[in-house]
């Protein structure tokens, strides 16, 4: 049980800086998402939290206590890597053991949790396999077993499911979820995949390029979003941006002033002629439940809609899509969100 | 059983074997040739007898040939060639028989007794009754002590005594007796040596007659023999081809048990403290290169430290230099660390190989970084991160080393020739096995079944690691 805090950190691999100066408050026991695109450097502030990088300048806080110049082994904290990194000599009951053992605890101790885990994760029957014998799946719930047995303050994730299949990965998102349920620990979680962002965490974090872009409840980052990547980055298929030049006139007398763009998302367009751009439909893809339309309106600007039925709208035609206003959003020439 | 049949008859034509299957058996079958010929004509001459070796005799296995003696007997008449037939096997095998069972099974007086004349002279020579003998007359006839001595003494010690004048008091059996051990003119040590016996027709008479032969060698065209019904008639040339030879299967495995009991004649051979020797450098010294060496490995490529390509180029340059050229410098190290005459003069010198190092560099960068980075975040020391991850999974690449290694130590002869030559007790089985080629002793039968002791060792290691090699590298547990 702890709380971390991150103030002004950044890294410098050599004279290059990856990581621009974050500020971070983590509660006690909430699940946090870290999302962002690849490169942002999501797992160098995971790897940084965990004392595996030097921290070039900042602090960083646990419990209010800096741990700066405090080493991986002594912080408490627990990771599971992307890559399960299970040692392969290992059979799984000594991957779990391996991390008590440094710590001279007590034989009955370490049988104790190694049970317990076991139980909890339903390993039961492979403990003295090696992991090499292992599926993807059970090496994950190995990978995440080891960093439960050491009982950790916190635990750090770094896309633990993203060598799983697609429906393994959901299955083991629910598990992990209802984990933190259970254990009530502190979460550090990396992902980009923004569906398990949004379904798991308490707080997200949006990262971007070095920066954080916003930090949020998921339906908070997805109603408010308070810049234009993060309004990108949340939400599949992507928002829409139109640029304020290409509107009609109708619409910009409605904008909010400094408007340079438009933000509608797929879901909130609509065939109708409320607030409406014309529309040149070039794709039409059904999937029974939902159909999705792309085209181009004035300008070339690239729209796409999602229609929660089954339409039947042809390629090349022309249409009209309007929305309702309080979905639209507005941002100005540096891509900050105006409230209208 | 039938499972392994059928993996070994399994083709890549359908019905039956194709072009392929044919050329790959012949490529295997003539590699397993190359490889397995010398090592099977090892094992064959080293349990052929020292009179066969010393007839370059090029026979693939043990053969024995039907022997009789050429005797050459010096006295006052001069010198005079015979050849003695039927003599018993121990007789003729006195030279080669071991200790215990000349004494044990034999008694050389009992047979001597049934000869007299030249033939038992000759006799008395070959069993080395003669220093037995004489001594008993010195004793019997109240002679001078000093005329046991003379026959080991120096030249210039000799002058100061006169054997001469005991003689004459002695009858003429006994002069000439006490003439051989002394070695008093004409009167020289006897001759006494086995030859090949071969029948061929005798072309003076046409007549199938007996040959006494020294040497066969099948690629030449004829032979040189001896007329056995007249030995002092000279050497006559008979066709290769025209000969019959009694040949006779003969292991010689007194080749082994001698210098394995130390009862090698001339010389003290102890094979176990050779052998023991062999070990103790072997296993200590691969002990050591493996922790060295994969120490070195492990920091140059899993830490980050200034220079780190600059202490592995410095590594890999040693590599250039020529084993040769540090014989010097090793040698003064040695005897300046006051380490020669030990065995750790022969281990430490050669410990960290640069071979070794880049090997174990090469293999532990492909371990990935991630799992060292796990074993930190489970509390584990840079220590037990060597010793409990890296080291394991590098295990198939150290055993390569460690392989490598105990070929290299032991066989090797220059770092013991360097740290240990002046010292007996030291000697590794490289060098005892030199010993065998004495100054003026070739024991060659010796050296050859110890050359095949000394290599069980080796291929037992070859047989109980190689499997190491080979799994290991399956089993990288990152996904
Ligand atoms: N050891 C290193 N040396 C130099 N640059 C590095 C090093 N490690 C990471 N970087 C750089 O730091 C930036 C952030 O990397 P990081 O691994 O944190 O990205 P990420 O957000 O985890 O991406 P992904 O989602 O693909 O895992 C990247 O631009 C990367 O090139
Ligand atoms: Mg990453």
């Amino acid at each position: 049980m702890a709380t971390l805090e991150i103030k002004k950190v950044r890294k410098n691999y050599g004279t290059l800086e990856v990581i621009h100066g974050i500020d971070l408050f983590i509660n006690n026991g909430e699940f946090c998402v870290l999302v962002g695109p690849s490169g942002c450097g999501k797992s160098t502030l995971l790897r940084m939290i965990a004392g595996l990088e030097q921290i070039t300048k900042g602090d960083i806080l646990i419990d209010n206590q800096v741990v700066n110049n405090i080493s991986a082994a002594r912080r408490g904290l627990a990771m599971v890597f992307q890559s399960y990194a299970l040692y392969p000599h290992m059979s799984v009951r000594q991957n779990l053991a391996f991390g008590l053992e440094n710590l001279k605890m007590k034989i009955e101790e370490i049988d104790r949790r190694i049970l317990e885990a076991a139980r909890l994760l339903r390993m039961e029957e492979y403990l003295q396999r090696k992991p090499g014998q292992l599926s993807g799946g059970q090496k994950q719930r190995v990978a995440i077993g080891r960093a439960i047995v050491r009982e950790p303050s916190i635990y750090l994730f770094d896309e633990p499911l993203s060598n799983l299949d697609a429906e393994l990965r959901v299955a083991t998102r629910v598990e992990l979820k209802a984990l933190h349920a259970r254990l009530g620990n502190t979460m550090i979680y990396v992902t980009h995949d923004q569906v398990e962002a949004m379904t798991m965490a308490d707080k997200i974090v949006v990262m971007n390029d070095g920066i954080i872009e916003q930090v949020g409840a998921p339906l908070e980052l997805y109603n408010k979003p308070s810049n234009k990547f993060v309004a990108g980055f949340i939400g599949s298929p992507k928002m829409n941006f139109i640029q304020f030049d290409y509107l009609p006139n109708s619409l910009k007398e409605k904008a909010p002033p400094n408007s340079i763009s438009l933000g509608i998302r797929p879901e909130h367009l609509s065939i109708k002629d409320e607030n409406s751009l014309l529309l040149n439909v070039e794709t039409v893809e059904q999937l029974g439940s939902d159909s999705f339309l792309y085209g181009t309106t004035s300008g070339e600007q690239k729209i796409s809609i999602k229609l929660n039925y089954q339409t039947d709208i042809q390629a090349n035609q022309s249409i009209k899509v309007g929305f309702k206003l309080d979905d639209a959003h507005w941002f100005d020439k540096d891509g900050i969100a105006l409230t209208s | 059983m039938s499972a392994v049949l059928k993996f070994l008859s399994r083709t890549q034509g359908k019905n039956g074997p194709a072009l392929v299957d044919w050329i790959s058996y012949i490529y295997l079958l003539l590699g397993f040739l190359i490889i397995f010929l010398p090592v099977l004509w090892l094992l064959l001459n080293s349990i052929k007898s020292q009179f066969l070796l010393q007839k370059l005799d090029t026979n693939i296995l043990p053969l024995d040939y039907d022997r009789v003696v050429r005797a050459t007997v010096f006295g006052p008449e001069g010198k005079e060639i015979f050849i003695m037939k039927d003599m018993p096997e121990w007789v003729i095998y006195w030279n080669e028989l071991r200790d215990e069972d000349k004494k044990n099974e034999n008694n050389p007086n009992e047979f001597i007794s049934n000869y007299e004349g030249k033939e038992y002279y000759a006799l008395r020579t070959h069993l080395g009754l003669v220093s037995d003998h004489a001594k008993k007359l010195i004793k019997q006839k109240n002679l001078p002590e000093w005329l046991i001595k003379y026959p080991s003494m120096f030249p210039d010690a000799k002058k100061e005594y006169d054997p001469q004048e005991f003689l004459t008091n002695l009858n003429e059996e006994e002069i000439r007796l006490m003439s051989e051990f002394l070695g008093i003119k004409p009167y020289k040590p006897n001759g006494f040596t086995s030859q090949i016996l071969i029948s061929a027709i005798n072309p003076e008479t046409n007549k199938l007659e007996e040959y006494s032969v020294s040497r066969l060698n099948n690629n030449k065209d004829t032979v040189n023999a001896r007329l056995i019904s007249n030995p002092q008639g000279g050497i006559v040339k008979l066709q290769t081809q025209d000969i019959i030879v009694n040949k006779k299967l003969r292991p010689s495995w007194i080749n082994y048990s001698d210098p394995l009991t130390n009862n090698v004649r001339g010389m003290s051979f102890d094979a176990v403290k050779c052998l023991s020797n062999s070990l103790f450098v072997t296993i200590v010294a691969t002990i050591i290169t493996v922790l060295i060496n994969s120490m070195a490995a492990f920091a140059l490529s899993k830490y980050k430290f200034n220079g780190q390509i600059i202490f592995f180029i410095i590594i890999l340059a040693t590599l250039m230099v020529p084993a040769s050229v540090l014989i010097v410098g090793i040698f003064k190290m040695v005897s300046m660390t006051g380490l020669n005459g030990s065995l750790w003069g022969v281990i430490i010198p050669g410990a960290a190989t640069p071979t070794g190092v880049f090997m174990l560099r090469q293999y532990m960068l492909t371990i990935p970084d991630e799992l060292l980075e796990a074993a930190r975040m489970d509390a584990a020391s840079e220590w037990s991160i060597y010793w409990k991850i890296v080291f394991p999974l590098a295990l198939p690449a150290i055993a390569v080393l460690g392989i490598l290694s105990i070929i290299w130590r032991w066989n090797d002869l220059i770092l013991p020739m360097i740290a240990v030559s002046t010292t007996k007790t030291a000697y590794t089985i490289q060098l005892c096995l030199l010993d065998f080629q004495g100054e003026y002793v070739a024991q060659e039968h010796y050296r050859l079944a110890m050359t095949v002791v000394s290599l069980i060792p080796t291929t037992l290691v070859f047989v109980f690691l190689q499997r190491y090699i080979t799994t290991g590298i399956a089993n990288t547990g990152i996904k």
